[in-house]
């Protein structure tokens, strides 16, 4: 009756289901095997555009930083991917700690990207820089009473921030660099500033932080700036500016994307020629294209509407240590309540 | 498994991170998870049983469709709802907008305290309480009912001292459910920026990289859905309602103003969980469908579709050969004790889940090269078979449950009978037990399928390549804040989440 | 034929039955009275080896089906039959395949031909296409009478198979009953607390007394 029809059926997927697994497994030598936490559809058409140049295909699988990372120890050896990108200095830092990549320094990548950029021991390679800065509204502030990261905790901005939540990688990586500036003091009173400045409960996301800030419910703001590329694109009136944050001191903080080849590549030099690839202007530039970043690579020109924000000073301190200081940022932000 | 392993963690190192934990966090965490799972269950034990009540009990207009409709929610996925609801109801979005800009009242922040995610949650999950109060409400006998109203006793208290009482373990099972939903919840909690025990789990594994805290705080969440289920078993008793008289007359009309009353309220509730969000994400898709459509689409929905069924069949076969009468199988103590603890996977998160299943792979490899063996690592990770198996582990509390309640409503005299006329086990098995429990057990593989379609983590992390799914698609936009293009994968996995729940409805509504 | 010895049957503290010996010859059809509580449906449920006893041997057509309380051959293996106070009919099937479920082992034409050969004996023909819940009490109750018949037992147990029924088909039903299992010529034994309703029935009325049953 039906439900033997069910078994039977369930009975012959299944055996279908371990058929195609055992074919997926036997990918082809030339492939180069990407994991990947950038998401899907920023990296396709930069692998679409390899292929079409070298002729070696790229293989993809998306997912969560931090799930990848711990994919790839626990697959060890056997592993099937040959690199490993990520978008996060401290997701990279980490990945270069548990042992998944193998030292990659050519010519090629090190005339392309500058060395803060890179693992001091080549482990992996920045590939777009993000700077995460201030946001505000035009309508209710004027650029003249924004400073520094650390000015959001003065109490005339009392129940005017936003921020997002303390949970996002992004946010981790801003206060481990205010703690690397800093000093570890004065990182916490700056942070604790912010939490009673606070108009709203820290958003989950920096788009929503922006729709906070439209709507009046605040009035500044930290965000990464392709999210306000990405509005500004579909409003191009929205009452809203970027503002480059501690320009007459350390600079804006930026974070990177960045790739790695890992240890046991099964290709490492297809690998090795995806990552040289990735640097190279024509990558960088759609890259930039794609998600309104910054190019890693100092040799050519962002895109237009990234430029038309200005130019503006970086932090220039070395990612990794960014990567070090995480636990601590978090830490204290557990500690003064930053949800 | 997946179980074991997190549990065994408790053998590791975990010191300096729990102190930290300890001052900051988990006071703070206990509070407002106990708050959150006090006001969930609360709210949809309410809401479930009074709409169950309602539309079986109770004629009044527009009851016949609303009665299906009301099923519709569990087919959305709730971080999906919770970015909806975000969009329209936070202080950004329209509603609050109109409020200020025509009432001049001022704005709030609906994310602050936990009103808001509470009736997220409540929303979201009050079709399990609904579903299982409906069957049950379905199956008390009308003169039961009809002697409570000869003795004079009003529709309210005919449904306190009655009712209620007589559906309390269908009750208590639908509460369980999405206590162990709740639990596990990380989509919603993070939208809202909410903090519960689940967010410790995540902040010790992603922020401090301790697997060893993360699983021990886990095991942690496992010991309270232990509880959980003890307290379910506790409600239930021992009572076992052995009945399938089914009356299709309902005791009490409402007519007039009481009648349209009633409508509107039910009304309500479906327009809130289902019709308001729906219609957002198809306007948000419209704007964006060519945009976003692609050929790529048909790889996500297939691999969707596969999964899904698959994941359905496997777990129910296994739910099905758990459930089976006692007499069919040996039933100790043991056994018992076996059960609960595979139920016990639908309150981890689905990450949690997957990466005891991935640290179980590699021990048990380990042990296969000691004897001798090759690593099975490769032939085990990125394989649909952990994926399954991560799924059969997850969601067998509900095929067990919807199972075992079919199993239970058949009397022991019809195996009695059976015996006598000489029927071997195998041939009970097969001939009698399997086809009286088809409706419970196919109803618990279209949830599980719904289940197995909305989940995300534990697939995002276990997924082989090629086997991108709506939920990741969906997930991967709107963690980039592409809310507007996540419409399009959301809105289809609504739809096909939709037919399930519709197919569940028929078997559901012929079974009954 | 059937020879019940010395069973005794007690719940925790409270003992039912102490000594209870029943002999049957074939064909008889033997009604057991008692109160309720009194421990007739355990005896019957013995027999059939459906429920346990601290004593008591059941001997059929010469084999031992238990010896001293413990039972040596499995329900479905003793050629008893039993027919239950709620019918137990398969909801899930038809007549025909609720009667054929004993003899799925015979042909199709076989089982067409004994199906026949039953609707007949209990006057219900032409109903075999029919569910269960689409017959009336007494209808099922004969049809489950069927059931039992159809795998030709050694020994047919009823247990309080008329008392769910109303008082007016009941009387009819005892009767018809009664001449169907005399035509089979089958061992049967009747469980119910109705005293007119067991006189009609049956040949030889017992009743249980003080634990122990007594022949009148």
């Amino acid at each position: 009756m039906f439900s033997r029809q069910l078994t039977v059926s369930a009975m012959a997927l299944t055996t279908l289901l371990m058929g195609s697994i055992t074919q997926i497994q036997a990918a082809t030598d030339d492939t180069v095997t990407v994991y990947s936490s950038r998401k899907e559809h920023l990296i396709q058409p930069l692998f679409e555009q390899f292929t079409k140049d070298t002729g070696i295909e790229v293989n993809y699988l998306t997912g969560k930083g931090g799930d990848l990372i711990e994919r790839l120890k626990l697959e060890g050896e056997n592993t099937p991917a040959d690199m490993f990108m990520t978008v996060d200095a401290g997701d990279l830092w980490y990945a270069g700690t548990q042992d998944i990549f193998q030292d990659v320094i050519t010519n090629t990548i090190v005339g392309n990207i500058p060395t803060y950029l890179r693992d001091p021991d080549g482990l992996w390679t920045g590939l777009s820089v993000r700077a995460r800065t201030l946001v505000y509204s035009t309508e209710r502030v004027n650029s003249s009473e924004l400073s520094t990261y650390a000015d959001l905790a003065d109490s005339k901005w009392k129940g005017k921030l936003c921020l997002r939540t303390s949970k996002k990688i992004y946010t981790k990586s801003l206060v481990a660099s205010i703690i690397h500036n800093e000093g570890e003091d004065k990182a916490e009173k700056i942070v604790s500033g912010w939490v009673s400045n606070l108009a709203a409960t820290p958003n989950a996301k920096d788009s929503h932080v922006m729709n906070a800030i439209l709507a009046g419910q605040c009035d500044v703001g930290l965000v990464n700036t392709y999210y306000f590329g990405r509005l500004i694109e579909k409003t191009p009136d929205a009452p809203l500016k970027l503002f480059w944050a501690n320009q007459d001191t350390t600079g804006v903080h930026v974070n990177v994307s960045g790739a790695g080849v890992t240890k046991h590549a099964s290709n490492s030099d297809g690998a090795v020629q995806l990552l040289e690839w990735l640097s190279s202007a024509k990558a960088q530039a759609i890259y930039g294209a794609l998600n309104k970043e910054y190019p890693a690579n100092q040799n050519i020109a962002s895109d237009e509407v990234v430029s038309s924000w200005g130019s503006f000073k970086k932090d220039n301190m070395n990612l990794a240590l960014v990567g070090i200081l995480q636990a601590d940022a978090v830490a204290l932000m557990q500690r003064v309540g930053y949800k | 498994m997946p179980i074991f392993v997190v549990a065994s963690a408790w053998l590791l190192p975990g010191g300096e991170l729990w102190t930290h934990f300890a001052q900051t966090l988990l006071s703070d965490l206990v509070l407002s998870t106990t708050i959150l799972l006090i006001g969930v269950g609360l709210g949809v034990s309410v809401l479930g049983t009074i709409l169950a009540y309602l539309v079986v009990m109770v004629e009044f207009p527009g009851r016949r469709w609303l009665e299906w409709a009301l099923f519709l929610p569990f087919a959305i996925p709730a971080y999906v709802l919770a970015f909806v609801y975000l969009g329209v109801f936070d202080y950004s979005g329209y509603v609050q907008v109109w409020m200020r800009e025509i009432l001049g009242l001022p704005g709030f922040d609906i994310r602050a305290g936990y009103w808001a995610i509470t009736l997220t949650f409540i929303l979201v999950f009050y079709p399990y309480v609904y579903m299982m109060a409906r069957a049950s409400f379905k199956r008390q006998k009308i003169h039961m009912i009809e002697a409570g109203k000869m003795l004079g006793a009003s529709p309210i208290r005919v449904f306190w001292k009655i009712s209620v009482p007589l559906a309390r373990p269908a009750i208590a099972a639908g509460l369980l459910v999405t206590l162990m939903e709740t639990l596990a919840d990380f989509g919603v909690v993070s939208l809202f920026n909410y903090s519960t025990f689940t967010t410790a789990i995540y902040s010790a594994w992603g922020d401090f990289r301790s697997i060893e805290v993360a699983a021990q705080l886990a095991s942690l969440l496992v010991l309270v859905a232990f509880f959980l289920i003890y307290f379910e078993r506790r409600a239930r008793g021992k009572a076992k309602y052995y009945s399938t008289d089914i009356s299709h007359i309902r005791p009490y009309v409402a007519s007039g103003w009481i009648g349209w009353l009633l409508f509107l309220f039910v009304f309500s509730v479906f327009m809130l969980s289902f019709a308001m969000p729906i219609l957002q994400i198809i306007i948000w898709s419209i704007e964006v469908f060519a945009k976003e459509w692609s050929g790529k689409y048909i790889g996500f929905i297939s691999s969707t579709a596969i999964l899904t069924l698959s994941a359905a069949a496997l777990t129910v076969t296994v739910a099905t050969i758990l459930a089976l009468p006692s007499s069919c199988k040996n039933n100790s103590r043991v056994l018992q004790m076996l059960i609960h603890f595979s139920t016990l996977g639908y309150a981890l998160p689905g990450s949690v889940m997957a990466v005891g299943l991935m640290y179980g792979v590699q021990n048990i490899s380990l042990i296969n090269e000691y004897f001798g063996g090759s690593s099975l690592n490769h032939l085990l990770f990125g394989s649909i078979a952990l994926l399954l198996f991560a799924y059969v582990s997850r969601f067998m509390a509900i095929a067990y449950n919807s199972a075992n309640a079919s199993a239970e409503q058949i009397k022991p005299v019809y195996e009695q009978s059976a015996r006598l006329l000489g029927a071997s086990r195998f041939r009970l098995v097969w001939k009698v037990y399997l086809p009286m429990m088809t409706p419970g057990i196919m109803a618990g593989a279209l949830l599980v399928a719904v289940d197995v379609m909305k989940e995300l983590p534990a697939t995002y992390l276990l997924r082989p390549f090629g086997w991108d799914t709506l939920a990741i698609r969906v997930y991967e936009l709107s963690a980039e804040g592409l809310f507007e293009r996540a419409a399009v994968p959301a809105l289809m996995m609504v739809v096909f989440g939709a037919v399930l729940m519709l197919a569940f409805n028929k078997l559901d509504s012929s079974r009954l | 034929m059937l020879s019940v010895s010395n069973l005794s049957i007690s719940f925790e503290e409270n003992q039912v039955l102490n000594g209870f010996n029943l002999e049957l010859e074939s064909g008889d059809i033997f009604a057991l009275l008692g109160d309720s509580g009194s421990g007739k449906s355990c005896a019957l449920r013995f027999i059939a080896g459906l429920d346990n006893a601290q004593d008591g041997s059941v001997n059929l057509d010469g084999m031992d089906l238990s010896n001293r309380g413990e039972h040596q051959v499995e329900p479905e293996a003793r050629k008893i039959g039993m027919v239950f106070q709620d019918y137990a009919l398969f909801p899930h099937m038809t007549v025909f395949q609720n009667i054929c479920f004993g003899i799925n082992k015979l042909s199709k034409e076989q089982k067409t031909e004994k199906v026949n050969e039953l609707l007949q004996l209990i006057y219900l023909e032409g109903i075999e296409k029919k569910y269960p819940h689409q017959l009336s009490g007494g209808e099922q109750q004969r049809v489950s009478l069927a059931r039992s018949l159809a795998t030709s037992p050694k020994l047919l147990l009823l247990d309080e198979p008329f008392s769910s029924l109303d008082k007016s088909h009941r009387n009819q039903l005892v009767k018809e009953v009664r001449s169907i299992l005399k035509k089979a010529r089958m061992t049967s034994i009747l469980v119910t607390h109705d005293e007119a309703e067991a006189k009609s029935f049956a040949d030889m009325v017992g009743k249980i007394d003080k634990k122990q049953l007594h022949i009148n």
